[in-house]
């Protein structure tokens, strides 16, 4: 029998400790939106609702098109996501790969750019969305973030650990750069591509304050910027407020818990080398 | 098919970023017979690689010409080549298992897949990789991977097979064991083969033709029987041959050579001007402990199986020869020793060029 020594059981403690105050705030989220507005205002609070009622997630849909902030920010999310990969795919490609006079300058101007915080850009990424004319249109929260100096910078050093050996042998098998990048490049380099494609599409998910500036209606709200707009409607009733936080958080741990096993060792194989 | 190479130059731009160029291969010219296996040999840093390079289309020339046959491909990109090449460490695609591997330069060339698998598997037979058509090349050894990597050269059946130091990464033994493989797998394709390395011991052991180059000069270029027994100069003579060539330094005079630290004149059959400065080179194996006239000193004695390599002076020169091993020495006797006609050379000191 494995022999198990009092700094397992110490660490397993601890582990458990940290892992219950990260997921308290999420188990409180659920457990509240079952409760009645008294219970969930009540002191001392109860564990479990003593009736629970699916009512606040009813009232919660019917209040705010909350199907709809889903698909808005699904729309956004994967074309943003998929966008931004194939121009990143590209990019590092380029700036590994191919010689062409002034690569390294124009890269180390690439590079730099990204010191300008990106507050400093919404001003004027704000007035050329509008001078578009695409003010309140879903395009408007896709356009301006299809491509990302910072995963280009980590692709292409991914890119560059890629021995020149793999590069010379596909073009005497006949392949074209095109092939090669496509055939033998990407698969190699799937899990920092998993890596990037994830935080982006994170980043995406998440988006508020670019959502709330560009965006007006209903009809084109994405599902932060609905959930912020369904506290106004909510009022105090935080019971209805936990539905829609469940609402919105709710398919993210699903597609976590599908996708774990690909994030996990995307992050920790490829990771961010660089 | 028939390689031919006129005038081949490779300028690097020098690294120190003063200019300066440095020239990697200078004006080589030589021809390659058609099926034949050429290796191309040298020290390290002598250019051989960048001669293989320059013959799969990855660097460019300087200036010169590469013909295939008649055809020139000097400025052809490396995918219109038609040439094979198996690098040094394999660089077979590590997301893709044996079959893959073998099967992507005919998906490249949109072969139908039934097809491509159908001459995948009848090479991977070839060079004995059917049982791991499955696997990863991370799980196979460094021979297995080495014969992927040959079968995926082939499989498109290039017009030229290139294998730049295939050896180098293999154990001692497995090394001996694939070079005779791929001298078998050469003669059952019939492919033009060119190989670089730097062991005179490979070379010699496989090829028919080796080219011998230095400092991106080609010093010769001859079937490989003739390269150790007819050395242009006296580099090819040190560097083909083990253990090394004997080398006496000293002075022509009287039709024989005085060695430095001797007064003995050592006779020779070769004729050189009169008091020039020369080297006389003898093979091992060319040295006669009976019937000679000059006398050595015994240093050593080392066994080497069925004969004896006895080490000895004469005058400040160390020497080595073999002899039978029912020879009666002893460190420190004094031995008269001769040299045979077949396997000694003359060089000139300075310039190293053979009498």
């Amino acid at each position: 029998m494995k022999k198990i020594n009092l700094g397992t059981i110490v660490l397993y403690i601890l582990l458990a400790v940290g892992g219950l105050i990260m997921i308290f705030p999420f188990i409180w989220m659920l457990i509240s939106s079952m409760k009645t507005w008294a219970e969930c205002g009540s002191m001392p609070p109860t564990w479990w609702p003593k009736d629970p009622t699916l009512e606040n997630y009813v009232y919660a849909f019917k209040t705010a098109p909350f199907l709809k902030y889903f698909r808005n920010s699904l729309i956004v999310t994967v074309l943003c996501t998929g966008i931004t990969m194939f121009n990143t795919i590209l990019c590092a490609f380029t700036f590994s790969r191919l010689r062409f006079p002034g690569r390294d300058i124009i890269f180390s101007i690439m590079v730099s750019l990204m010191m300008i915080p990106y507050e400093m850009l919404i001003i004027t990424n704000y007035t050329t969305i509008v001078k578009m004319g695409l003010y309140d249109t879903l395009a408007a929260l896709i356009i301006p973030f299809t491509s990302s100096i910072f995963y280009t910078y980590i692709l292409r050093n991914f890119f560059l650990s890629i021995p020149d050996s793999l590069y010379y042998s596909a073009r005497i098998d006949g392949a074209s750069n095109w092939q090669y990048l496509w055939n033998v490049m990407v698969p190699i380099a799937k899990p920092s591509l998993v890596t990037i494609g994830l935080l982006n599409a994170l980043t995406c998910w998440n988006s508020f304050m670019w959502s709330i500036l560009v965006v007006g209606s209903v009809n084109n709200r994405t599902l932060p910027f609905g959930l912020f707009a369904f506290t106004d409607q909510a009022g105090i009733r935080f019971e209805r407020l936990m539905a829609g936080s469940s609402i919105v958080v709710i398919p993210v741990i699903i597609l976590f818990l599908f996708c774990r096993k690909q994030i996990v060792t995307g992050v920790s194989k490829g990771g961010l080398k660089g | 098919m028939k390689v031919t190479i006129k005038d081949l130059t490779k300028r690097f731009a020098s690294r120190d970023k003063t200019g300066e160029t440095v020239t990697a291969v200078d004006t080589l010219s030589a021809e390659f017979e058609s099926g034949k296996l050429i290796a191309l040999l040298g020290p390290s840093g002598c250019g051989k690689s960048t001669m293989l390079n320059m013959l799969s289309g990855i660097l460019p020339v300087t200036s010169g010409k590469i013909y295939f046959d008649d055809k020139d491909v000097t400025e052809l990109s490396p995918d219109k080549r038609e040439v094979g090449l198996v690098f040094q460490n394999y660089a077979l695609y590590p997301h893709m298992t044996v079959l893959e591997n073998i099967c992507f330069p005919l998906k490249i060339k949109k072969v139908r897949k039934e097809e491509r698998i159908a001459k995948a598997v009848e090479i991977a037979k070839m060079v004995h990789i059917e049982d791991y058509l499955k696997r990863l090349p991370k799980e196979l050894s460094g021979g297995q991977q080495q014969r992927v990597a040959i079968a995926r050269a082939l499989v498109k059946q290039p017009k030229l097979l290139l294998l730049d130091e295939p050896l180098s990464n293999l154990d001692a033994k497995l090394r001996i064991e694939m070079r005779e493989e791929i001298r078998r797998i050469q003669r059952e394709s019939g492919v033009t083969t060119v190989f670089v390395t730097h062991d005179q011991e490979e070379a010699t052991s496989i090829s028919d033709y080796i080219l011998l180059m230095k400092l991106g000069v080609m010093q010769q270029f001859s079937a490989t029987r003739d390269i150790y027994n007819n050395p242009a100069n006296l580099f090819v003579a040190d560097f083909i041959g083990n253990p090394t060539i004997n080398q006496i330094h000293g002075v022509y005079v009287n039709g024989g050579i005085k060695p430095d630290g001797s007064d003995e004149i050592i006779p020779c059959s070769i004729k050189a001007n009169e008091n020039d400065r020369v080297v006389l080179a003898v093979r091992p194996e060319s040295v006669l402990f009976e019937g000679g006239q000059t006398t050595g000193t015994v240093n050593d004695m080392y066994s080497s199986g069925k004969d004896w390599l006895v080490n000895f002076n004469i005058g400040d020169t160390e020497l080595r020869g073999y002899c039978d091993a029912d020879y009666n020495v002893q460190e420190g006797s004094v031995i008269k020793v001769g040299f045979r006609d077949k396997g000694q050379f003359l060089f000139n000191e300075e310039t190293g060029e053979r009498y």
